[in-house]
């Protein structure tokens, strides 16, 4: 028996859910299941199973996209439909390379521009959003800039604020700085494991964002 | 243009019709999915998509108006039966009666014109 088959089960079944995204959690995998089962049913049903029995069996079952907009109708669940319609392009691509970026090429506001991209694309859903916003703000300008201001701090081994610090104050807290610069020396192990955080989440984040971009199904035939 | 809004008039009966089908056919026993699929597949023109079957399933059982058991199966993995509620032959009866009042005054402007 090929694999194909299987293959085209598979993908049936991932695009139906990905189509069936804006059904509570438990009705979709209700569907799913039932849907699932159908199709082990008849395919039990064949002698000699086909590439071409498949077919016909998920085309007897219909379009993924035509099944879900049966079942927002059934569970009252508002269609994405209403919003406007999805498009990815320059937005989403620039949301996603600001969010990560931005604060590089333009302190502050790349990152800000970012944001504003990421909200008005209708790409992602709030959940993403906030996911977005909040991991992490500045995205990979703030290990930068930390790094930066760490490796131009004088001894190398201050880091971030507490240089900053040192330089308005007295004299007498520059010595107690002095202090605590030494201490810190000692466990830099804290500080390179804040700055790798710091420089993996945004990545991660945009490699989410970007893989919620890509389970927005292109448009069938259109 | 007339002919779409037929079209689109005629999924919507069926749309509409198609539970009441489903609780008829569950009425004197009970069937699991892809067997209630095929015989709602038998008659002509009721189904278009069969997989449209599975969310309208869904919603009767959370109206109370099926419920289901698993039960083995002797071919392959267990099936989930559908069975009528109480509730759900309510519905049905009173479905049947307003469904035929309606057909017959349907009938009684539309067949005369038709003979």
């Amino acid at each position: 028996m090929s694999t194909t088959p299987d293959k085209l089960v598979e993908r049936y079944l991932k695009h139906l859910d990905v189509e069936l995204d804006d059904l509570p959690r438990d009705r979709r995998r209700e569907i799913l299941d039932e849907i699932a089962g159908h199709i082990t049913e008849a395919r039990a049903g064949l002698e000699h199973e086909s590439e071409a029995d498949v077919r016909n069996i998920l085309e007897g079952l219909g379009d993924p996209a035509e099944i879900a907009v049966d079942a927002r109708e059934r569970f009252d669940v508002q269609p994405a439909a209403s919003a406007p319609p999805y498009k990815p392009g320059w937005m989403e691509v620039g949301a996603l390379v600001l969010l990560l970026a931005g604060a590089v090429i333009l302190p502050i506001f790349g990152w800000l521009i970012g944001v504003v991209l990421l909200w008005l694309s209708n790409a992602w859903n709030v959940r993403d959003k906030v996911i977005g916003t909040l991991f992490v703000p500045g995205g990979l300008g703030v290990p930068i800039a930390v790094m930066v201001l760490a490796t131009s701090g004088g001894g190398g081994s201050c880091i971030g604020p507490i240089t900053q610090v040192t330089t308005d104050g007295t004299r007498v807290q520059r010595t107690q700085q002095a202090t605590q610069c030494v201490e810190d020396a000692g466990t830099p192990y804290l500080a390179i494991a804040g700055v790798a955080i710091l420089l993996v989440t945004p990545i991660i984040t945009t490699a989410y964002l970007a893989y919620r971009l890509r389970r927005h199904p292109a448009p069938a035939n259109a | 243009m007339v002919a779409l809004k037929q079209d689109a008039l005629l999924a919507q009966m069926r749309k509409g019709t198609l539970q009441y089908c489903v609780l008829a056919l569950l009425a004197d026993e009970e069937r699991y999915g892809f067997d209630l699929v095929r015989a709602l597949a038998e008659t002509d023109g009721m189904v278009t998509s069969e997989g449209t079957i599975y969310p309208l399933l869904s919603r009767l059982r959370r109206d109370g108006l099926v419920e289901t058991t698993w039960r083995e199966s002797t071919a392959g993995p267990p099936r989930r039966y559908y069975r009528l509620t109480r509730g759900g032959r309510a519905a049905l009866e009173g479905f049947i009666g307003e469904w035929g009042r309606f057909r017959h005054a349907v009938d009684h402007f539309v067949e005369r014109k038709a003979g």
